[in-house]
C-alpha cells in the first residue's frame, strides 16, 4: 500500500515535471521599476507586457488594434474616444471595469505621479464611465497620438482598488496580462506564471524566466549551453556563431530604429546646412550599418525605414566624398577643422559607428575627436540642456506614432541638435492636431522633406531587431516599434 | 590595549564620515540625475523636471546634506529613488551574495596561495617554486573577467558542470551556493597568486635567519625547521590578509558583473548608473565599515599572535 502511493506520487511528479514549460530569456538591460506609468526605460515596458494589458495594443503589422478594450470609436470632431471593455480579471481577483481605466488615466496625468509621459495624455479633460464597460475619454483639442500612448507600455491598465491605497505597483506588480508576477531578484531574474483564464486564452508555456545578462557573451554561451531559450542581444561579429549552429535560430524581426549622428547646428560651420550634407555625404552609411549594427537599410530623413509615415521620395545621402570636399570648400571650412564627438558608453555599437565617422570624416579634412562619455552624462551634457557635442552617434527608438519621434524638431530649444525651422515647426504642430489621416501624411511628410535637406544629423538608417533563440522555440515575437517580448503564443517543442 | 582599541574605533567614524561626505559630493558632481536617466532621450524638460521635484532631487546639496546625515545617524539610509524601499532593505537583500562570494574567494585563495607560497619558499628554485612564480606572473598580468570567460568556456561551456550565470533565477540558497564555486575562484585567483609571492618571500626570509641555521647546525629535521618558520613567517601575513579583504570587495564587483551575481558590486554599479544616490552612499558606508572592521580584526588577531606586541608600551 505505502510503495503504492509512493510510486503514484513519483509518476506525478514526473507528469508534472514533463508538464511544467519554463522559457528562460537573457536580457541585456533591466527594468528600473514595473510601475508602467513612472518610468520611460524600454527595458520596463519589455517586461511589463507580459504582466499589464492596454486598452489598445499593436499587432505584428504594427497597426493598433483592440485589446482590453474589444472595440472603440473615435467621434468625428475627434475630441472623444469610447472604449467598450472586455470581461476579465486583475491577478488580485478584481473584475476590471471601467473605474480601472479612469483611475488609470487620472493616475497619470496626476503631477504627484511625475510620470514622464503626462504631457500624453493632457488634453484629456474628462473621463465619463457611463457603464462597468464603456468609458468615454473627453478631448480639449484633437489628439490622433492618443490611441498610440494608449497602446504603449506606459497605458498599461490598473486596478482602481490597488490604485487608492497608494499599492506598490514598481516592485510587486497586479495586472490583467497573461503572466502573474511571481519574484524579482535585481539583476538576478525576473520569474512570472502564466495564468489559466487569460482574456485571450492561456499561454503555451507555464512560465516565464527573464535573466539579466548585460554581457552578449554570455548571453552567447547561455544559448549553446541551453541555459537560454532566448537571448535578446546578440552581437555583430557573433550572429555567424549563431547561424551555423543548427540548434539555434537567429531572428531579425524590423525594428524602429532611427540611428543617426546628430550634429549641433548652432556650432561653427555646422550651422551651414552644406557642411551638414556634406558630411552626410562623406560617410558611408551602409558600410556603418553593416560594421557597427549587423546589416540595415539606409534613410534619408529622421525616420524609421519602412514606416508608413515615410514618403517614398526622399533618398539617402549615398557616399560621395568628391561631392562632400566641393561642398566642404564651397562652405569655406579649413582643412584640418576640428569636432568634439562624444560617444555614449555602453553602446559599443554606437562607438564602433562612431569610430567609423571618425575615418570617413578625416578623408575628407575634418578631424573629429572622439570622447567617451557614460550614459548618464550623455544625456545630461550632451543630449541635455547643455548640449556639450558637435557631432555625437545614437538610436532614436520606435514609436507608434510619428508625432513622438518629431514633437520639438524645428524648434531651436525643443531638440538637441538645435534645428530651428519655423516651416518644419508649425507643420509637425499641425500634424500633431490633425485627425484627418490623409492630411497627417502630407504634413509630416514634408516636415521630413525639409528635415532632409537641413541634414542636423547623418542619417545612417534602420537596422532589424536581431535575437537568438532555440530552434525548439516558437511563437516568442518582439513587438515592432516598442520592442517590448510577447511571450503570450510562445511555445518549446 | 583598551585604549589603543578604543582610539581605533574614533578613527573609523572619523574615516567613515569623511568617507560619506566625500561620496556624498562625487555621486552629485556626475552629471545628470535620477530624473535625467529616468527620462531618457524622450521625455521632455518640463517632465524631467517634474520628476526632479517630486523624487526630492530640487533640493539644495546643503540641505541634502544635512538630511543625509540626520537620517544617516538614526540608522536610516534613506529610500533608494529605483528600487523605491529602503536602501537598508536593498543592501540586506545583496549582502549574502556577496558575503558568500568573498568568504569562499578568501578560503580558496589562503589555502592554495599559502600552500603554494609555503612550498616555494621552502624549496628555493624546485619545481613548487617555478610552478607559484609562473602562476603569480600569469595571474597577475591578466584580469579577472579573462580568467571568469576562461572558466565558463572550459567548465559550463565545455565540461557542462556549471551553469554559465552565477546563480539560479530563485538567487542565493544553500542548494545553490554551489553555483558561486566558479565566480569564487575566479576572484580567488589573482589573491592566490598575490599570497603565494608574499608566502615565498616571508619564508625565504625567514630561511635566512640565525634561529634557522641554529636550528640546522644543531640537526633539527627539515620537516621540524619548516614548521619553525611557518609559524614565524605567518603573523606578518596577517595584516596583509585584511588588505587582500579589500581587494576581495573591488574584485566582486567585475567579477559580479561576469557571473551576473546579484550582490553589492552590481548594485553599486547600478547605483551609479541610475544616479541612485542613496544606494551608492549606502553601499560605499557598507563598504567602508567592513573594511575598517576587517583592518580592526587584523590588528586584534595580530596582538593574539604576536605576544611581542602585547608588551607594555
Amino acid at each position: 500500500m505505502k510503495h503504492r502511493i509512493l510510486i503514484a506520487l513519483a509518476l506525478a511528479a514526473v507528469v508534472s515535471l514533463a508538464s511544467a514549460q519554463t522559457l528562460t530569456m537573457a536580457m541585456a538591460a533591466q527594468p528600473d521599476t514595473l510601475d508602467p506609468q513612472v518610468t520611460s526605460a524600454t527595458a520596463a515596458f519589455q517586461v511589463s507586457k507580459s504582466i499589464y494589458d492596454t486598452l489598445v495594443e499593436v499587432g505584428r503589422d504594427g497597426v493598433i488594434a483592440p485589446a482590453l478594450a474589444s472595440s472603440y470609436s473615435v467621434s468625428d470632431d475627434g475630441l472623444a474616444y469610447t472604449f467598450n471593455l472586455v470581461t476579465t480579471t486583475f491577478h488580485d481577483g478584481t473584475a476590471l471595469d471601467s473605474a480601472d481605466v479612469k483611475a488609470t488615466l487620472e493616475r497619470i496625468m496626476a503631477e504627484a505621479t511625475a510620470s514622464p509621459k503626462r504631457s500624453e495624455f493632457m488634453a484629456i479633460t474628462s473621463i465619463d464611465t457611463p457603464d462597468p464597460s464603456t468609458v468615454i475619454v473627453h478631448l480639449s483639442e484633437p489628439q490622433p497620438a492618443l490611441l498610440a500612448s494608449l497602446a504603449s507600455g506606459w497605458g498599461a491598465i490598473l486596478p482602481s482598488e490597488k490604485l487608492a491605497e497608494g499599492y506598490d505597483f514598481g516592485n510587486a506588480p497586479v495586472g490583467t496580462g497573461a503572466f502573474v508576477f511571481e519574484s524579482w531578484l535585481r539583476d538576478n531574474a525576473i520569474t512570472l506564471s502564466a495564468i489559466a483564464d487569460y482574456y485571450l486564452g492561456a499561454p503555451q508555456v507555464d512560465e516565464v524566466v527573464i535573466r539579466f545578462v548585460p554581457d552578449p557573451a554570455i548571453q552567447l554561451l547561455g544559448l549553446l549551453t541551453g541555459e537560454f531559450d532566448v537571448a535578446d542581444t546578440i552581437a555583430a561579429a557573433d550572429r555567424p556563431t549563431v547561424e551555423s549552429n543548427p540548434a539555434l535560430t537567429m531572428v531579425e524581426e524590423p525594428s524602429g530604429l532611427a540611428l543617426v549622428a546628430a550634429m549641433n547646428t548652432r556650432r561653427d560651420y555646422l550651422s551651414d546646412p552644406r557642411v551638414r550634407r556634406a558630411i552626410n555625404l562623406a560617410v558611408d552609411s551602409q558600410t556603418v550599418l553593416d560594421v557597427a549594427y549587423g546589416g540595415g537599410t539606409p534613410i534619408g530623413t529622421f525616420m524609421e525605414a519602412g514606416s508608413p509615415w515615410l514618403p517614398a521620395d526622399i533618398e539617402p545621402y549615398g557616399y560621395d566624398p568628391e561631392q562632400a570636399r566641393t561642398l566642404l570648400a564651397e562652405a569655406g571650412v579649413p582643412d584640418g577643422w576640428t569636432l568634439d564627438m562624444p560617444l555614449p558608453q555602453p553602446y559599443d555599437a554606437h562607438i564602433q559607428a562612431g569610430q567609423m565617422v571618425q575615418d570617413y570624416l578625416r578623408e575628407v579634412g575634418i578631424n573629429a575627436e572622439i570622447r567617451i562619455v557614460e550614459w548618464g552624462v550623455w544625456l545630461s551634457d550632451v543630449y541635455g540642456e547643455a548640449r556639450a557635442f558637435d557631432i555625437t552617434v545614437i538610436g532614436h527608438t520606435g514609436k507608434l506614432d510619428p508625432s513622438g519621434r518629431l514633437d520639438g524638431y524645428g524648434v531651436e530649444s525643443g531638440n538637441y541638435t538645435g534645428y530651428d525651422d519655423l516651416v518644419t515647426a508649425d507643420l509637425i504642430a499641425e500634424g500633431a492636431r490633425v485627425s484627418d489621416l490623409a492630411r497627417r501624411q502630407e504634413v509630416y511628410g514634408e516636415a521630413l522633406r525639409r528635415i532632409h535637406d537641413a541634414a542636423p544629423f547623418i542619417f545612417f538608417g534602420t537596422p532589424g531587431r536581431a535575437y537568438a533563440t532555440q530552434a525548439n522555440v516558437e511563437g516568442f515575437w518582439i513587438t515592432p516599434l516598442l520592442d517590448s517580448f510577447d511571450f503570450r503564443t510562445a511555445s518549446k517543442n | 590595549m583598551t585604549r589603543y582599541l578604543l582610539g581605533q574605533l574614533v578613527s573609523l567614524v572619523l574615516t567613515l564620515w569623511v568617507v560619506l561626505t566625500l561620496v556624498f559630493l562625487a555621486v552629485r558632481a556626475l552629471p545628470g540625475d535620477a530624473a535625467t536617466i529616468m527620462g531618457g532621450i524622450d521625455s521632455s524638460a518640463e517632465s524631467i523636471a517634474e520628476m526632479r521635484r517630486s523624487l526630492g532631487l530640487a533640493a539644495t546639496l546643503s540641505d541634502q546634506y544635512v538630511s543625509f546625515v540626520g537620517d544617516l545617524v538614526q540608522g536610516d539610509l534613506g529610500d533608494s529613488i529605483r528600487e523605491r524601499r529602503p536602501v537598508t532593505a536593498v543592501l540586506l537583500d545583496r549582502l549574502p551574495v556577496t558575503l558568500t562570494l568573498a568568504a569562499m574567494a578568501f578560503v580558496i585563495s589562503i589555502v592554495f596561495g599559502l600552500a603554494l607560497g609555503l612550498a616555494a619558499g621552502l624549496r628555493p628554485g624546485g619545481f613548487f617554486d617555478r610552478l607559484t612564480t609562473g602562476f603569480a606572473t600569469v595571474a597577475l598580468s591578466l584580469p579577472e573577467f579573462w580568467f571568469g570567460f576562461i572558466l565558463i568556456l572550459v567548465f559550463a561551456v565545455q565540461l557542462g558542470w556549471f551553469p554559465v550565470l552565477g546563480l539560479p533565477p530563485t538567487g542565493l540558497s544553500l542548494r545553490s551556493s554551489w553555483h558561486m564555486l566558479l565566480p569564487a575562484v575566479t576572484l580567488a585567483i589573482p589573491r592566490a597568486a598575490q599570497l603565494a609571492r608574499l608566502g615565498r618571500a616571508r619564508v625565504l626570509e625567514e630561511r635566512s635567519s640565525d634561529y634557522v641555521r641554529t636550528a640546522r647546525s644543531k640537526g633539527l629535521s627539515a620537516g621540524r625547521i619548516g614548521r619553525h618558520i611557518a609559524s614565524n613567517a605567518l603573523p606578518g601575513i596577517v595584516p596583509l590578509l585584511a588588505l587582500e579583504l579589500g581587494g576581495l570587495l573591488t574584485g566582486t564587483i567585475v567579477v559580479e558583473q561576469v557571473f551576473g551575481l546579484p550582490g553589492l558590486g552590481a548594485t553599486l554599479l547600478g547605483g551609479i548608473s541610475a544616479r541612485d544616490y542613496p544606494v551608492v552612499q549606502g553601499v560605499t558606508i557598507l563598504a567602508v565599515v567592513i573594511y575598517v572592521g576587517v583592518n580592526w580584526l587584523a590588528d586584534v588577531t595580530q596582538l593574539i599572535a604576536d605576544p611581542r606586541l602585547r608588551a607594555p608600551a
